[in-house]
């Protein structure tokens, strides 16, 4: 059973490696990614940023801004994941070789990766170029965690059944908001909550509960979708 | 139609004529509201009840068909149920924004209640987007079912968890106070009545739909 | 030695309003070729993909099992052990035949010195990108992928479209050997290629 477990975790890796080796051959996510997140930071930076907008109608406004390019630019760069898969062909050598939830998990964690890496990126930036007094930086890298990580579980999932439909790119937007809102809305009202220094309450825990639920139902659902 | 079903028809039909005639005539005036327009809480609070009850019916049933054998019957089902729970839920957005205008001076607030029902809402033209755009009947039934099942896990937080966190406009309702009822009773009796009302006449018109929607199907049977 | 066979009854499969697949039924036991022939669109490859796993049938029943008295495994199971040869099978353009083939060899549990071997037969440069293969070329990859771990049923969907003379005789040793050693094969085939020893011909034509 040990060695069992150690080759799923060796495919769900496989996976992942691939789709990084992939990736930095073609450097299309990452581009897509970054040139979405940095055209939007600019927008906001110099529309609300210090000289735009008051300090703090500018403190309200700005944490949903960020996750709002958080939200786009995953749209812009998750799916692609499993579109990608089904519009080259390379699906039916993968329903044929690889174990349903080994995929799932390889495929979950590029995205989480690739979410966080955004993250990571965009909110220095964001908080230095709007000029953004953080009291709780700490709450909002935890919020920035699981809200990146909800993000990302939600996203593969829906990815992973638009990926076989038609219009595939306006179903993903369709499809994901109303699943990803409830997250969104949790997220920015503890975003607001670390920028004003408050505690983080029962709404992180939340947070997570989310997490755990949407990533339990992605494992749970991925084989009915992905397998006849 | 069979006696049976004639007479339950009938009685479904007497008793939303009763709720209606209740709600107007039976149940006082809520204090606190402007004119006779607290006369909309018995018709949009059974509507966003019943909208709800289609959320979870279509959850159910598409459990039902991935994990009961995949019989298209459940299919069918989970559809005409997010199909109905589509028409009364933008039934109970209309009635509850009429009645936030009258109330609050503006059709729309985004309170948390309101915010609900209009995700609830994208969830349903969501699903049947997806439906409409896959073409092989195993593959609509079992990505929908997925759809389904994911927006029930969603559900919750959509539900309950996100409105408690969000400041309220909203008057408390029954279905949320602790035990503790704080409408006259009449107004209380015309309200459960209806709900109980609306929620036969949803199944009474979802089940219409999934009959329709067999001979449809056994219509389109595939040519030799 | 394992005696694998397969056997299918009364598949059906539709599409829309079409009945692609009517009721076919077959049987391979081991080291036995099963031959289906037919024009196109009569649903050869719809009939491999269901043997695959690939496709669920409308009704009908197909039963794999690796060795006599086994219990016949599910479509789950029939997707990870046959190997597959079909046209619309690809793989990572960005990647070498040698990444693709060590990709797909973890995933299946298994070292990729099979496909390799195969490949070796077969003549293939391991460090091209699978997106600049000739049309041939790819053809070769999809057998060496087939054969990567070491399948005792083989799904061969126009096994040898595009093969250059060399690149189809050795694949034909290499069936040969498959069936020599006791496993099974399905093959899909417009009519006009011929076949030694062939166990058994299900026609689909009208």
């Amino acid at each position: 059973m040990w060695r069992d477990a150690s080759t799923w975790a060796a495919e769900a890796l496989a996976v992942f490696a691939k789709e990084w080796r992939c990736e930095f051959r073609t450097r299309y996510a990452l581009n897509t990614l970054g040139l979405f997140a940095f055209t939007t930071l600019v927008v906001v930076s110099v529309s609300l940023g210090p000289v735009g907008v008051s300090t703090s109608r500018g403190t309200a406004v700005l944490p949903v801004l960020l996750w709002v390019i958080l939200l786009f630019s995953a749209a812009a760069g998750l799916p692609r994941a499993f579109v990608q898969e089904e519009e080259t062909q390379t699906a039916t050598a993968l329903r044929l070789a690889a174990t349903p939830s080994a995929l799932f998990c390889g495929k979950l964690l590029y995205g989480l990766t690739l979410t966080f890496a955004l993250e990571i990126l965009v909110t220095p930036v964001f908080v230095a170029m709007t000029s953004l007094d953080v009291k709780s930086p700490g709450l909002l890298a935890a919020v920035l965690a699981a809200g990146g990580f909800g993000l990302a579980a939600g996203s593969t999932l829906v990815a992973a059944i638009i990926a076989q439909a038609r219009s595939k790119g306006t179903l993903f937007s369709v499809m994901a908001f109303p699943v990803l809102l409830p997250l969104l809305l949790i997220a920015v009202e503890l975003s607001r909550g670390a920028v004003a220094g408050d505690p983080a309450g029962v709404a992180l825990l939340q947070l997570l509960l989310y997490d755990a639920s949407v990533t339990v139902a992605g494992f749970m659902l991925f084989p009915v979708v992905w397998n006849p | 139609m069979e006696p049976l079903k004639k007479l339950l028809a009938g009685l479904l039909w007497l008793w939303m004529s009763a709720v209606i005639a209740g709600a107007f005539l039976y149940a006082p005036l809520a204090r606190g509201f402007i004119g006779q327009s607290s006369r909309i809480l018995f018709f949009h609070v059974p509507m966003a009840w019943v909208s709800f009850v289609a959320f979870i019916a279509a959850g159910i049933w598409s459990l039902r068909f991935l994990y009961g054998g995949r019989q298209p019957r459940h299919d069918r089902a989970a559809a005409a149920a997010v199909e109905l729970g589509l028409t009364f839920g933008v039934l109970a957005t209309v009635t509850g924004a009429l009645w936030a205008r009258v109330m609050w001076g503006a059709y729309w607030n985004w309170d948390p209640r309101q915010t609900s029902i209009v995700v609830a809402l994208l969830f349903y033209g969501a699903y049947l987007a997806l439906r409409s755009s896959l073409e092989d009947r195993d593959q609509r039934a079992r990505l929908s079912a997925a759809y389904a099942v994911l927006g029930l896990v969603v559900a919750p937080f959509l539900f309950f968890i996100m409105p408690r966190i969000m400041f309220s406009l909203h008057p408390q309702s029954v279905i949320n106070a602790q035990g503790k009822v704080e409408m006259e009773p009449r107004m209380v009796q015309v309200l459960l009545a209806g709900s109980a009302g609306a929620t036969a006449l949803f199944f009474w018109i979802h089940n219409l739909q999934c009959r329709l929607a067999a001979l449809l199907e056994r219509n389109s049977a595939p040519l030799e | 030695m394992p005696a694998p066979r397969l056997r299918f009854a009364n598949v059906r499969r539709r599409f829309g309003r079409l009945a692609v697949l009517n009721g076919v039924s077959g049987a391979v036991g081991p080291g036995e070729m099963l031959l289906v022939t037919g024009p196109n669109g009569s649903g050869k490859s719809t009939l491999l993909r269901c043997l695959a796993g690939l496709l669920a049938p409308d009704a009908g029943t197909i039963e794999y099992r690796e060795d006599e008295g086994d219990p016949a495994v599910d479509a789950a199971s029939r997707r990870k052990l046959a190997g597959t040869v079909s046209p619309d099978l690809a793989f990572y353009a960005e990647l070498s035949v040698a990444e693709n083939l060590a990709f797909f060899a973890r995933l299946r549990r298994t070292p990729p010195d099979r496909g390799l071997a195969v490949l070796d037969r077969l003549g293939l440069p391991l460090d091209r990108p699978a997106g600049a293969l000739s049309s041939g070329m790819r053809q070769r990859l999809r057998w060496a992928w087939a054969l990567l771990h070491a399948p005792r049923l083989l799904l061969l969907d126009e096994p040898f479209q595009n093969f250059d003379a060399p690149g189809e005789r050795a694949a034909r040793e290499l069936l040969a050997e498959h069936l020599a050693a006791g496993g099974l094969a399905v093959v899909a085939n417009p009519s006009t290629l011929e076949f030694a020893d062939v166990a058994g011909r299900l026609d689909l034509g009208r």
